[in-house]
């Protein structure tokens, strides 16, 4: 038994927010980060001082450096350049893709430079890491992180490596829908059957678990990679980019990357306010013109939940399509289903509530909170997985594989191996013969998908098995052994029965970083980390020279705003006298000053945050 | 949780693999090594320590309660050395089973390549009672129901004609199709077999009739003969020598106008046979038609030279006509 007591944390990596939480005194919480917020957006930027900035501080200066504010790369993780996902990302992503050395995965563009998606992903990890760690007041070195259930291969294994680029040794990868099944099971005997919906950022799962106390069997898992809130979110973009075109001779917003990041932000916000109440109102002044020549020209509108529901309704539909082939596939009917759980920020709107409880016929639970019981699963399954018998309660889950995985055959078959929802880990050994007389190779081509066709699913990678015996069509024997790991990462062997020649592969070769790659970029850290009071110094300053610039782009909406309302422009004036200070305090260099000026900083920004996109005063 | 391991099946144990350093109680040690050496022996249902009838809830519950005891997540943090690589295998093996018998598919593909001889027997044993009681719930089923009764009737009679017909009895045959085509006007298969056993029984008929005629026109008895022939050619009206054959019984019977009406039946209908158009002659020059007589035995000769009775009566006709 160790008995090392170093917390283990679980993560939840999510597309818009992330999360971290730690089983503390038997039961799990959620730890806030460094600025008292449970959530920390999933967003890496470098300020136009060359600052790197992760979270709440990125998210700040993202409307005034769109181009150099990476959100949502979760949608990215894994993928192969070219891909219809990544073609489908570069044509609404503010921030610029190219492909990586080898033409297979996708670099993303900052500063300048383009860094490997792993890599941003490891960066928000690092921040959590460091939250941790300031929580904790000690090393954090292990760690459980979560991802869809319908992630493939090269998406978790991508995960993994960008938790290694962040230090941190990954215990296990689990699903979310898992994960958030055991924390709302943890601990409460449940003996039934139970549904996650998981409609988050960037992703929609399902899965289906079979709870017998402790033990938590997922039967069949279902998804979408490629569905989620920003999907909503786009529908109500789309509606106020046209409706402004409409209105103004067809100018077209979409050009003018600033403007489509404050109506980004404003969509977000004008949807997540029709959950709850009726309608919500979008102001936005000055989103055009205003330059010599041009009137300057303000977005109005107002949005009714309907509208939403309206232009979101094969969305819905979607996601409950694959909730019921999903129910199908595990061999259930609706009304065999003991809970629904709902997670995920999107599960929020009313109209997605609704579309579930029709489907079951019974209210989905109210028991979890949608954002953070993804992490704290993973803070159950972390403590699991280092001190088993010091939990409160015992758990094991049983996850499964959410494709099918195989290999392709003569006249380009997928040839199943290991079909989709076999609990892991497993492993199968399956005998192919060859296809040609005297071939003298064989070329393995490890796939995963539901099509027949090898082409259509995804290629996680190939190897060649040499120096066949030289014999006549269907005389030499290859047995492939498949393993699929508990973290559901895929390891492919191929042998010649006669002469037991072996090859294998884990299979990482198609996409992400090489082994070499990932040695590299832990090198290079490992030599330009600064001393932690220097980085949390050099932090402070860049988050407030972040705030001071979003607060003089937003000036002149501001400006407006308070003309039209009964405030006056005495905050305009003070507005002026705190940035004037904060600039002295920044130009002088004392740390102490500049805390306590960006206390002040930050209020006056969340003020014009919020007049700027149409609220009230806060 | 004790596993059903015969005393008699033990492999040995390696001594140094049970004296490893790890933290894991000496027993638990013992029934890991003695698992993880009869893994691949070891049958899913023996694996699982169900029987082979157990359901697949049944499987699924059997599991769960290896698989918390083995499963290397609940041994985290502890030293394991070679022992894990052993509670994974046992792991993945326990999977396996599981996934295979609550699979109903898997499950029978399964059963039926592990089958022992025995099983085997038992098995088709089971099929075959299986199939019996069906078909004795069918016919149960047919006599209660009237609906169901009119349906099982005709089928009965469907195959009760089949196995006449291939027995040789199309009489009988025809007969059930025509009972099961009134029950099931709509029967192709009745209508069509029918037909067929309808051709059958009377060529079978008209075979034995020929034979009989023979017979009695052999004995003398040209009355008996004249009927046999006739019920040749109901059966089948193109049989020349029957026509012939029974020409002469009339005519020898002195009936010389039904032997003209057999004989011109049996020229319309095979016009292109020479013993037609002989009896035609025969039958016309026993009515003193000398000339339509001479005419249709030329006519045969025609066609067949080696008519002789033809030849002789034809020049005797040639005679009188001079005379």
């Amino acid at each position: 038994m160790t008995t090392d007591h170093e917390p283990v944390i679980g993560i939840d990596l999510g597309t818009t927010n992330s999360v971290v939480a730690a089983v503390v005194n038997g039961s799990p919480r959620v730890i806030p980060n460094r600025g008292g917020q449970l959530l920390t957006p999933s967003i890496v930027a470098v300020a136009k001082n060359g600052k790197q900035l992760v979270g709440q501080l990125a998210r700040r200066q993202a409307i005034t450096n769109p181009q150099n504010t990476i959100h949502a790369a979760k949608r990215l993780i894994g993928r192969r350049w070219g891909s219809r996902e990544v073609e489908d990302a570069r044509k609404v992503l503010p921030y610029e893709l190219v492909a990586g050395p080898g033409g297979h995965d996708v670099r993303v563009v900052l500063d300048g430079n383009p860094i490997s998606v792993p890599e941003v992903s490891a960066m928000v990890l690092a921040e959590l890491k460091a939250d941790a760690e300031a929580f904790f007041g000690r090393v954090i070195s292990r760690a459980v992180i979560t991802v869809p259930a319908y992630f493939n291969d090269g998406q978790r294994q991508a995960t993994r490596d960008a938790g290694r680029l962040a230090g941190l040794d990954v215990l296990r990868i689990v699903n979310e829908p898992t994960s958030a099944a055991l924390a709302y099971g943890f601990g409460r005997g449940l003996e039934e059957k139970v549904v996650v919906f998981d409609l988050g950022g960037g992703t929609f799962d399902v899965s289906i678990l079979d709870v017998s106390k402790s033990v938590f069997d997922v039967v069949a898992v279902g998804g979408d990679t490629y569905l989620g809130g920003e999907d909503f979110d786009r529908r109500v973009i789309d509606a106020l980019v046209f409706g402004f075109a409409r209105d103004h001779d067809g100018l077209d917003l979409r050009q003018d990357r600033m403007a489509m990041q404050r109506i980004r932000d404003a969509a977000e916000r004008a949807k997540c306010e029709l959950s709850t109440v009726p309608t919500a109102a979008v102001h936005l002044p000055f989103i055009a013109g205003g330059t010599a020549g041009h009137p300057a020209l303000h977005l109005e509108a107002q949005l009714t939940r309907e509208q939403l529901e309206d232009m979101t309704r094969d969305l819905v539909d979607r996601c409950i399509q694959v909730t019921a082939k999903t129910l199908k596939e595990a061999g259930l009917r609706p009304q065999q289903i003991g809970e629904v759980l709902l997670v995920g920020g999107q599960t929020r709107m009313p109209r997605v509530q609704q579309a579930v409880r029709e489907l079951f016929g019974r209210e989905p639970s109210r028991g979890v909170h949608p954002e953070e019981v993804v992490a704290l699963g993973a803070a159950i399954q972390a403590q699991a997985l280092t001190e088993p018998e010091a939990s409160a309660a015992e758990v094991l889950l049983l996850d499964v594989t959410p494709r099918d995985l195989g290999i392709m055959v003569a006249g380009g078959f997928f040839q199943t191996v290991i079909p989709r929802n076999t609990t892991v880990p497993a492993s199968q050994t399956h005998v192919f013969t060859t296809s040609q007389d005297y071939q003298p190779t064989v070329r393995i081509s490890v796939l995963q998908g539901e099509s027949e066709l090898a082409a259509e699913n995804e290629l996680l990678g190939e190897f060649i098995l040499e120096g066949l015996r030289s014999a006549r069509r269907g005389e030499v024997e290859i047995e492939v052994a498949f393993d699929i790991s508990a973290d559901g990462i895929v390891g492919v062997s191929a042998r010649d029965v006669h002469t037991g020649r072996q090859q294998s592969i884990t299979v990482t070769a198609t996409s992400g970083l090489t082994e070499q790659e990932i040695q590299q970029i832990l090198a290079e850290g490992a030599s330009q980390a600064p001393a932690p009071a220097d980085e949390s110094g050099a932090r402070r300053r860049a988050a407030l020279e972040a705030a001071l610039e979003e607060i003089a782009s937003l000036e002149p909406a501001v400006a407006l705003a308070l003309q039209r309302s009964r405030f006056g422009t005495d905050a305009l004036d003070r507005a002026h006298r705190l940035t004037k200070q904060a600039r002295e305090a920044l130009a002088s260099g004392d740390g102490q000053r500049i805390e306590a000026e960006a206390r002040d900083v930050d209020r006056t920004l969340q003020l014009f945050r919020s007049l700027a996109s149409g609220g009230g005063v806060a | 949780m004790s596993l059903s391991v015969r005393p008699n099946d033990e492999p040995a144990l390696d001594p140094a693999a049970l004296a490893e350093d790890v933290d894991l109680a000496l027993e638990v040690r013992r029934e890991i090594l003695l698992l993880d050496a009869r893994l691949e022996r070891m049958t899913h249902h023996e694996l699982l320590g169900v029987g082979r009838r157990a359901t697949a809830e049944e499987a699924r519950a059997a599991y769960l309660e290896r698989v918390k005891r083995y499963h290397p997540d609940r041994h985290a943090g502890k030293r394991l050395g070679t022992f894990r690589a052993r509670l994974d295998r046992i792991t993945r093996r326990l999977t396996e089973a599981r996934e295979v018998l609550s699979n109903p598919e898997r499950r029978a593909e399964y059963e039926r390549n592990t089958a022992t001889p025995d099983d085997v027997v038992r098995i088709e044993v089971r099929r075959l009672e299986d199939e019996l009681r069906a078909e004795e719930r069918r016919s149960r089923l047919g006599r209660t129901n009237p609906l169901l009764a009119r349906t099982t009737r005709v089928a009965e009679l469907v195959k009760r004609g089949k196995d006449e017909l291939a027995a040789g009895k199309p009489d009988r045959a025809a007969n059930d199709f025509a009972t099961a085509l009134a029950l099931d006007p709509r029967h192709v298969e009745a209508r069509v077999l029918g037909e067929e056993a309808r051709r059958r029984a009377a060529s079978f008929r008209a075979e034995s009739a020929w034979t009989e005629g023979l017979a009695a026109e052999a004995s003398g008895r040209d009355g008996l003969a004249l009927e046999r022939f006739r019920q040749v050619l109901e059966g089948n009206p193109s049989h020349p020598r029957a026509a012939l054959a029974a020409t002469r019984a009339a005519l020898r019977l002195g009936r010389v106008g039904e032997a003209r009406e057999l004989a011109q039946a049996a020229v319309r209908a095979s016009p292109r046979t020479a013993a037609a158009h002989a009896a035609l002659g025969e039958a016309l020059a026993a009515a003193g038609e000398k000339g339509d007589a001479k005419k249709a035995l030329e006519r045969a000769l025609e066609i067949d030279p080696r008519l002789d009775d033809a030849k002789v009566l034809l020049r005797k006709l040639r005679w009188s006509l001079f005379g």
